[in-house]
């Protein structure tokens, strides 16, 4: 029982720490909360979803979605930052939460208000390891995940521009010193933050076998409550706390019920404010960054 | 090589540079000195395009543009004032930053170890997080790093500022070096009678204007370079 919820949480985590690199990847780059993050996340999800129902392969849904909400992200950048940027921090975050509401509008008047619903034959295949059931969906949304976390540090570490996104985050001015476009460099940090949500979405709808309109809130706060208990622009930290919480979450409902869910994971998220509010990777001050 | 003319900067309302205009030639040592809030700094950010300005700037005839990455790729190099260590990437990582902007990345390998040599202290702590350094190594790498992008036009934004006198000493040795080389240096700097050792020129910047221009022998006939002066008014 309890390794089994282990599992269960474990892949719940993995949707969450996508979502909550999504959002970490622009705050660590210019300090700003990209709300439209959640609802990349949600269209990732029609996205992928709807062309696996079409009877495309999946990994053609994950590319569709990943292309897709990418480039979404580049749109929110030109649109709801560039402009904005001399700006107080307040008005990107309030033009980003404006797109989130327009994504989900659209979503809604595109796929409708109930829940797309996935037929259990896409996915249904389930391995028996000991005592533990783990579906097919389980494996591929943690295999998955896992590979774009590894897709993601390789780019971070060996890569031109994983090596000016880390500059930029640092310190934008030196960045420009030493030859780093910001503005196409701050294009390619949505660009891949609205990726990995949109990856992220098609994970989730495998994951519940079912996706909403609204799914974008419900787990966009999630991933940031992740991002806050891990250090908010702490790559590291992301992917110690996605999955805590994603255990947690499952823990919960497993031994204390459904009730008690949302509770522990946002008490767990205050109390690490009001403990250690760098996170638990993050450092002190504000310096740590992607 | 670098010409600025009339160079302007506002902060809003406030005018921190007021027509500056000023020269370096080949494989010369140029100062700009003046007190604190002189406009020293504001000056050469602007002339490496990290602030909008007035006037205009050119290297070897041609205008600087007026974005740092693009006034780098034209063969300007600033080392900011604090000298803008990337902290949290190693010692390895800030020199291959250095490289970023290089046409021939092949030979980056090469010049990072070239670097190495120079500062064989930077070798030894290669893997070491950048922000551990000591400040004289931090200036140590910050100058390296410059390098590796093969400037034409060195900037030095207060290359002494917080080393121990042994240490600033090594990094004036080091500049007279790399003009022995051939390298063109704009030095600003506070400590203005160590710097006029080794310049070949200086210019002295006063609430953001222009007082006096010279060789340290001239500015010193002139009475600018005392303590006095230094402290309060321009120097």
């Amino acid at each position: 029982m309890l390794l089994q919820q282990l599992v269960n949480g474990l892949t719940l985590g993995a949707v969450y720490t996508l979502v909550a690199l999504g959002f970490s990847l622009v705050m660590g780059v210019l300090g700003i909360l990209n709300l439209a993050v959640a609802e990349l996340f949600m269209l990732g999800g029609y996205v992928g979803l709807t062309l696996m129902l079409d009877g495309q392969p999946l990994l053609v849904g994950l590319g569709a979605a990943a292309l897709f909400t990418g480039l979404l992200g580049v749109v929110v950048e030109r649109v709801a930052y560039q402009p904005l940027r001399n700006a107080p921090p307040i008005a990107p975050l309030l033009s980003t939460l404006g797109f989130s509401v327009i994504f989900q509008t659209v979503a809604t008047n595109v796929w409708g208000s109930d829940p797309l619903l996935l037929p259990p034959e896409l996915m249904d295949g389930r391995y028996q390891l000991g005592s533990i059931s783990v579906g097919q969906a389980q494996l591929v949304v943690m295999a998955t995940a896992v590979g774009m976390v590894a897709v993601l540090a390789l780019v971070m570490r060996h890569t031109r521009f994983g090596y000016g996104l880390r500059a930029i985050a640092e310190n934008r001015d030196v960045a420009r010193l030493l030859g780093v476009p910001a503005p196409l460099v701050t294009s390619g940090a949505f660009a891949l933050s609205g990726a990995m949500a949109g990856v992220a979405g098609v994970l989730i709808g495998l994951h519940y076998g079912a996706l909403t309109p609204f799914v974008g809130v419900e787990v966009g706060l999630k991933a940031i409550a992740v991002m806050v208990v891990g250090g908010t622009t702490s790559i590291w930290g992301v992917l110690l706390a996605g999955p805590l919480l994603g255990v947690l979450e499952v823990m919960t409902v497993a031994f204390g019920g459904a009730a008690f869910r949302d509770m522990t994971v946002y008490g767990l998220m205050i109390l690490t404010l009001l403990l250690r509010p760098q996170g638990l990777l993050g450092r002190a001050g504000g310096a740590q960054r992607v | 090589m670098l010409a600025v003319q009339g160079l302007s900067v506002r902060y809003g309302p406030i005018q921190a540079v007021r027509e500056l205009s000023l020269e370096v030639r080949p494989g010369e040592i140029v100062a700009l000195i003046g007190a604190n809030g002189a406009g020293k700094t504001s000056a050469v950010k602007a002339i490496a395009g990290l602030l909008p300005h007035g006037g205009s700037v050119t290297l070897s005839g041609k205008p600087l543009p007026r974005r740092a990455e693009r006034a780098l790729r034209a063969g300007l190099a600033l080392v900011p004032e604090g000298r803008g260590i990337l902290g949290q990437m190693t010692v390895a990582e800030n020199l291959r930053m250095g490289g970023y902007a290089r046409r021939d990345r092949a030979s980056l390998p090469a010049a990072i170890e070239e670097q190495m040599r120079r500062f064989p202290i930077l070798g030894e702590r290669r893997d070491r997080l950048a922000g551990l350094l000591s400040g004289g190594e931090q200036q140590m790498l910050a100058i390296a790093r410059a390098l590796l992008s093969a400037p034409r036009l060195l900037v030095l934004d207060e290359p002494s500022l917080g080393l121990a006198p042994i240490m600033a000493a090594r990094i004036f040795a080091l500049v007279e070096e790399l003009r022995a080389g051939g390298m063109a240096i704009l030095l600003v700097e506070q400590k203005a009678r160590q710097v006029l050792k080794i310049a070949d020129r200086a210019y002295v910047l006063e609430t953001g204007s222009l007082r006096a221009s010279g060789t340290g022998a001239e500015l010193a006939a002139q009475g600018l370079l005392s303590d006095a002066f230094m402290a309060a008014g321009a120097g």
